[in-house]
């Protein structure tokens, strides 16, 4: 019995082990989360239906596993859902399969987000994000409201890695002007950074942000716009303001050496597409990378998406942060820990 | 079936260990398994340590002088030693508790602690975090209470991750210490009470050096799983107490920057060996000091 038992695990552990390996599957690999659900609701079913290439789901992404599969030589991820600067590194590192424009027409595709290796896969802003239950009179506006522990007490919530996003915001908030921001002046950065740094409760993650909005804990902070969205939409009072919000994309990227390159190329033509896109900006709040798509959603959600406020919009600068993430995460660290 | 146990059980001496080699063979296979999967991966890395970005050890040259390397390890090893410190505290009451307790009561104890170790990692870190925040229960409760009037930061700091650390960690110490403490004939607690002792002398004297195989093999596995902590301090911590496991996680994961995570993650690897060495000496002289 036990030996029968043992040969049925065996076996079944054969049929799963070999799935992912079988012509007619994928993985796509994304942050997890309600980002993913949406990727998997907008774009892994429905082109699974179109296409029959079934998309097994894996996540979350993680770029030292990325880099090791890369290098072991036979990567398991067919498609990645990275950060920008990320895939310009790594495009430049030779861990990404160049893609293949012949299938993915990028010519609907916002060119801010396209590079050889990648192309956008939604785009979201850093906003100012507030609880308005604690700012009943005056509501804070700008990055400076950030820094403005008189008009606006209280703590506030930042993001916790060396990335692009917070050390700009300090900036603006200290009155560089947005076409001066880069290269970064982080003597400065830090500098206004330290008016507020007791104040500072700096979220790592999404959810931990929102619970920190949403509790009031932190009543005020930087966000993904999405997360302030879903959290208004749970019916928690908070603002969100989009003066200078500050934009990056999230990126396709194809891992090099992966097993099916064309399933990859059609994921992703089919991903960027202006339906695919729309549906998933339609899940998330976050805006699609199709310029076809903003003829697809009414109106009431376009106004949610930060593709509607590119007045005083900013472009995080991707190709600095790939060339200077390292030097500044040393700094970075340094400088949190004092 | 059952006779022929009992027989070989009953039958004969015990059997000594025979003296040949052959046992050698026998933990063979397990030995070439544990290399694979254990030992190469963690060679690969010191490689990667002296080799990457050029060979040589400019790696290990940062790590020391860097003040943050520093801090961050430092605060690693201080936390886990606050955090093994608390739990010997509070888990050695409850150990006592579950060995002492009526069976029924003790199955009941024993299933919560069990329960919650079984409980997700993350949102058990969460739900302390929505505890203990100035908006948290606790909070509100002491000011409701009239006890405080501004509410205590209890979490992104080291309060925060101490409290949620120890409370992750306390199955890991009750559990080897109700072991030991079952080993324990009640009798000599009865014996030093007839003798005269009171409750304080029976365990200073009798109870406490009994237990303390429990509290050494707790405290060890407490402190070395503490040092690699990583979900617990990044959601309750403050930047100002990072500690290590998170460090190495982001040099490796966002910056791929291997060889210092390498060299961050053999130096943890490292010492952690030594307070491990050293903490096995200084036990073993207090064993044969006793004896």
């Amino acid at each position: 019995m036990s030996k029968l038992l043992s040969v049925g695990a065996l076996f079944g552990a054969a049929i799963l082990w070999s799935t992912p390996l079988l012509a007619k599957d994928m993985v796509f690999t994304s942050w997890g989360g309600t980002t993913q659900d949406a990727q998997k609701e907008a774009w892994a079913k429905p082109f699974a239906k179109q296409s029959g290439i079934n998309v097994l789901q894996d996540g979350p992404t993680d770029y030292g596993k990325l880099k090791a599969m890369v290098e072991s030589g036979k990567p398991a991820w067919t498609v990645v859902d990275v950060e920008n600067d990320f895939a310009v590194k790594a495009g430049k590192d030779g861990l990404l399969e160049p893609l293949d424009f012949s299938i993915i027409d990028k010519s609907k595709l916002d060119p801010r987000f396209v590079t050889p290796y990648s192309v956008g896969s939604f785009y979201y802003s850093f906003a100012l994000g507030y609880n308005r239950d604690q700012f009943r009179k005056k509501t804070p506006k700008s990055w400076s409201d950030l820094f403005d522990l008189s008009s606006f007490p209280g703590k506030r919530t930042l993001y916790k890695w060396s990335a692009p996003g917070v050390l700009e915001l300090a900036l603006l908030a200290d009155g560089v002007a947005p076409d001066k921001l880069y290269p970064l002046d982080l003597d400065r950065a830090f500098k206004k950074l330290d008016t507020i740094k007791p104040q500072i409760i700096w979220w790592s993650g999404g959810a931990q942000s929102q619970q920190l909005l949403a509790s009031g804990e932190a009543p005020i902070g930087m966000f993904w716009n999405g997360r302030i969205d879903a959290i208004r939409r749970s019916g928690v009072d908070v603002g969100i303001s989009w003066d200078q919000n500050l934009t990056a994309a999230d990126a396709l990227v194809v891992p090099k050496g992966t097993v099916d390159k064309e399933a990859a190329m059609k994921f992703i033509a089919f991903a960027t597409s202006a339906q695919a896109q729309a549906d998933f900006a339609l899940l998330t709040g976050y805006a699609p990378t199709n310029t076809g798509s903003k003829e697809l959603l009414k109106p009431d959600v376009r106004a949610t998406l930060p593709d509607e406020h590119t007045q005083g919009q900013i472009n995080l600068d991707m190709a600095y942060w790939a060339e200077h993430r390292d030097e500044i995460a040393k700094r970075w660290y340094d400088w949190q820990g004092k | 079936m059952t006779s022929v146990s009992i027989v070989e059980r009953g039958g004969g001496p015990p059997q000594r260990r025979r003296r040949s080699g052959g046992g050698f063979s026998y933990v063979l296979p397990a030995l070439v398994l544990l290399s694979l999967v254990f030992v190469l991966p963690v060679l690969l890395l010191l490689l990667r340590s002296v080799t990457e970005p050029t060979l040589g050890l400019q790696n290990y040259a940062e790590l020391v002088e860097s003040a943050t390397y520093g801090r961050v390890f430092l605060n690693t090893f201080l936390v886990s030693a606050v955090v093994t410190a608390i739990t010997v505290v509070i888990g050695y009451p409850i150990a006592w508790l579950l060995v002492i307790l009526p069976r029924r009561w003790a199955d009941l104890l024993f299933g919560i602690i069990i329960l919650s170790m079984w409980t997700n990692l993350l949102a058990r870190t969460y739900a302390w975090m929505v505890l203990l925040q100035r908006t948290g229960v606790i909070n509100k409760t002491l000011i409701g209470l009239g006890i405080i009037d501004e509410p205590l930061t209890l979490v992104n700091n080291l309060v925060g991750v101490t409290i949620g650390m120890t409370y992750i960690m306390l199955p890991f110490i009750i559990l080897p210490l109700v072991t030991t403490m079952r080993g324990i004939e009640p009798d000599l607690l009865r014996a030093a009470a007839l003798c005269g002792a009171g409750r304080l002398d029976a365990f200073r004297r009798v109870l406490l050096p009994l237990s303390l195989p429990g509290i050494a093999a707790g405290g060890l596995m407490t402190f070395v799983m503490s040092l690699g902590y990583f979900v617990t301090p990044s959601l309750l911590g403050g930047t100002s107490n990072m500690m290590a496991a998170e460090l190495i996680a982001q040099l490796i994961q966002s910056l791929l920057n291997w060889g210092m995570g390498g060299a961050a993650a053999f130096a943890l690897l490292v010492l952690t060996l030594a307070l491990y060495a050293l903490q096995l000496r200084l036990f073993r002289r207090a064993q044969a000091g006793r004896a």
